[in-house]
């Protein structure tokens, strides 16, 4: 049967006569039910609520678009917004090439690959948790044991998450260090690739850097695109190391103010949920965009194989 | 000048009667009908069954030490069952607000002076004038009572107290030849002479000082007060002389550039460490500046001979004040806020309770019961109560008023940026003043 048949059979035939469909909409039905109860209900909620000025004790007050008009002068937001960018656009792409360049090393077949790839891995699991966080303010501080490192070297080391300078740029590298679960994704895309291609090269006397840039990269670029999309999606709400490393102040001197830690201390420290819930809606936009211009970019880079 | 304490000089038969007469037609009912949040019941004891929440922030010690009051509360009273609930204090207040905004507040929270008035001012919480019988109001300290009102409403109880205080480690002064300074009589100058003379002597191995001040609120407020301004007006905005706070962070500036107290990066990890983690209790500085009731962390923290110093002189004005340690509220939800009422009265008024909870939550409030608990002190907590018996304080504390939450976290910030060398000391005091009474306006 074509597909085009198979389909008119589907149409044909309607949907109730099948008991399969009701069994299927019973098993459907809690997932349909946290959509709705815990996803587009809050949503929803929030949505309304980002048109008003709302205290969490007192009822919303319908204000119509002044929130979203208070973030053109809110100097703050601006400075968050800095910062989030900042981490989004150095720690994704630093973090990928350094997925993507172990992972190329581990699919040579060394010996114990699963070892280490557990190893590379354990970061990825760990780094978003409350303990890491913790753990790197300690290795990172004066006394840490970053510095230990440092001072073994003859070098002098400095308060790298106390210091305005150099906070982002820890946290940054805490990112980096979670590369993991974007290798393991590298790892099995570059196992997709036939090794006939690498054998055609290779007789047509191509080199292995040539071999990499002919070969693995233009077959890899789906799965990039997709790690790509992911690691940005998942910087911009970034929230736990900051808050964490920084004792839920952003600082020193809103250093690390992430976006979705800005909109926290709105919400809960100042009890401005209306204008919180706007700069939630604000963060979905931002990540919408970038996600519908890594879409359209796509069309430009990414190869899907045949 | 000091604002009139009308609910501390009520007699007690009016408040008894008042809450005869069914209070809930009194004030609460326009309030709570305007603000949205219901449920509050009547200030009457049932003879029902009635379970109560009760909920704080705080340690394990204070968990296991407040569980304990509340069993020999439930053992008073029969017919009432207490669940505790405690969290961390950040998660505290997220966790709080939700539960107010959910309508499912527990009936008793610990609350502290930087919320308070947010909470108070949007009807959450029940005057505890109207407890009347069931609540004694008399035994507290009138200073401290008083920085639980609103304009003569009894929003919250304050449970203990602390005040300012230096502390110094003497084993330090003692190893490098130093004499502790006479803090009857020492003034400013003489507090930075000294850590720079400490900081030579130390030859590296220390510093002189911590940073003092200028990144919260307690200090600003001190500096203030010593020059015959205050942070907050009665009225509840920002009457802070930004040239005043331009002055405390020049000050430190010098003391910094001077490299007689910490960097400012170590001020920041002081800052997150806490107490018993920061450089006075690891032995990097001879000097910081604490509450007086967390000697006792410090000392244990530290292990050195820790002592309480006034802080520096200016004029000879006295600039401390006795700030509320934390305070007990009834939610203005709660369905039993005669039972609420009832077991606030425990926690505060009992000597049962005071044998449980000693001075954990500070020195405490109601003056029968610290001279009580006195005879029982250990050395640690005998210096805390010395240093509040020796203090002379100003004029009673205005608290934070309502909008003004963040003001410690909006002072940290500004703080650091000037003493890194971002702001200058005018822009930034400039800047706080602008923000802090820009937030309080958004409430109004």
């Amino acid at each position: 049967m074509t597909a085009a048949a198979e389909l008119r059979e589907l149409r044909s035939t309607p949907a109730k006569s099948k008991p399969e469909n009701k069994a299927a909409f019973w098993f459907l039905l809690p997932w349909f039910l946290g959509l709705f109860a815990v996803t587009l209900g809050p949503m929803a909620a929030s949505l309304y609520l980002s048109f008003t000025k709302y205290n969490l004790l007192q009822p919303p007050e319908f204000t119509g678009t002044a929130n979203f008009e208070r973030m053109l002068t809110d100097e703050r937001l601006h400075s968050s917004l800095a910062v989030t960018f900042t981490y989004v656009l150095v720690s994704v792409p630093l973090q990928l090439g350094l997925a993507l360049g172990l992972a190329v090393l581990l699919d040579r077949g060394i010996r114990g690959l699963g070892f280490y790839r557990s190893v590379f891995y354990l970061p990825s699991l760990l780094g978003a948790s409350v303990a890491i966080a913790v753990l790197w303010r300690t290795v990172f501080g004066t006394e840490g044991l970053f510095n230990e490192g440092l001072a073994l070297l003859g070098i002098e080391g400095r308060g790298w998450i106390a210091d305005p300078e150099t906070a982002l740029s820890t946290l940054i590298t805490l990112n980096v260090w979670t590369f993991g679960s974007p290798m393991v994704i590298f790892l099995a895309g570059l196992r997709q690739i036939p090794v006939m291609y690498y054998e055609a090269a290779a007789v047509d006397g191509a080199s292995p850097l040539r071999r990499f840039t002919s070969v693995t990269l233009p077959l890899l670029t789906p799965i990039i695109f997709f790690n790509l999309v992911l690691q940005i999606i998942h910087a911009f709400q970034s929230f736990t190391q900051a808050f964490i490393v920084s004792g839920g102040t952003g600082g020193p001197t809103d250093s690390t103010l992430f976006f979705s830690l800005y909109l926290y201390q709105r919400g809960f420290g100042n009890f401005d949920m209306g204008y919180a819930s706007a700069l939630a809606w604000l963060l979905l936009v931002i990540i919408g965009a970038f996600t519908a211009i890594n879409f359209w970019a796509s069309k430009y880079w990414v190869h899907y194989g045949d | 000048m000091r604002p009139e304490r009308t609910a501390v000089t009520r007699p007690n038969l009016t408040r008894r009667a008042l809450g005869r007469a069914g209070l809930l037609a009194a004030a609460p009912a326009p309030l709570l009908a305007s603000c949205g949040i219901g449920g509050g019941g009547e200030m009457v004891l049932s003879d029902e069954p009635v379970e109560l929440r009760l909920s704080w922030w705080g340690s394990d010690l204070r968990a296991q030490q407040t569980n304990e009051a509340i069993a020999a509360f439930e053992k008073q009273y029969p017919n009432i069952t207490v669940r505790g609930e405690y969290k961390e204090f950040g998660a505290y207040w997220d966790g709080l607000a939700t539960t107010f905004a959910a309508n499912d507040s527990p009936d008793v929270v610990q609350m502290d002076e930087q919320y308070f008035n947010s909470y108070s001012a949007r009807g959450a919480l029940v005057d505890l004038n109207e407890a009347g019988e069931f609540l004694d109001l008399s035994k507290i300290e009138p200073d401290l009572l008083f920085t639980g009102q609103v304009d003569g409403a009894q929003f919250a109880l304050p449970i203990g107290s602390s005040v300012l205080a230096f502390a110094v480690n003497a084993d330090m002064f003692a190893q490098y030849g130093m004499e502790l300074p006479d803090d009857t009589t020492w003034t400013w100058d003489d507090y930075a002479a000294i850590a720079a003379e400490l900081d030579a002597r130390g030859g590296g191995d220390i510093t002189g000082s911590g940073i003092t001040g200028g990144v919260d609120v307690g200090s600003v407020r001190y500096w203030a007060r010593q020059r015959g301004n205050e942070l907050f007006g009665a009225d509840g905005d920002v009457t802070l002389d930004p040239d005043l706070l331009v002055g405390l962070w020049e000050y430190y500036l010098g003391l910094i550039e001077s490299g007689a107290t910490d960097t400012p990066e170590q001020m920041v990890e002081d800052t997150g460490a806490g107490v018993e983690g920061g450089g006075l209790a690891t032995g990097r500085t001879a000097f910081g500046q604490i509450h007086n009731t967390q000697i006792s962390a410090l000392r244990q923290g530290s292990g050195a001979d820790m002592r309480l110093l006034q802080l520096p002189q200016h004029d000879g004005t006295p600039g401390n004040f006795i700030k509320p340690g934390m305070y007990w509220a009834v939610s203005a939800g709660s369905a039993h806020p005669a039972e609420s009422a009832l077991l606030v009265d425990f926690l505060v008024n009992t000597e049962t309770a005071a044998d449980i909870l000693g001075t954990e939550r500070g020195v405490p409030a109601n003056t029968e019961i610290l001279a009580y608990l006195a005879p029982q002190l250990d050395e640690s907590e005998q210096i805390a109560v010395d240093y509040l018996a020796a203090t002379v304080p100003g004029e009673p504390l205005i608290v934070v008023p309502n909008g003004a939450s963040s003001v410690n976290p909006l002072l940290t910030r500004l703080g650091q940026e000037v003493y890194f060398g971002q702001t200058s000391p005018e822009d930034a005091a400039e800047a706080f003043i602008t923000e802090l009474q820009g937030e309080i306006d958004a409430t109004k």
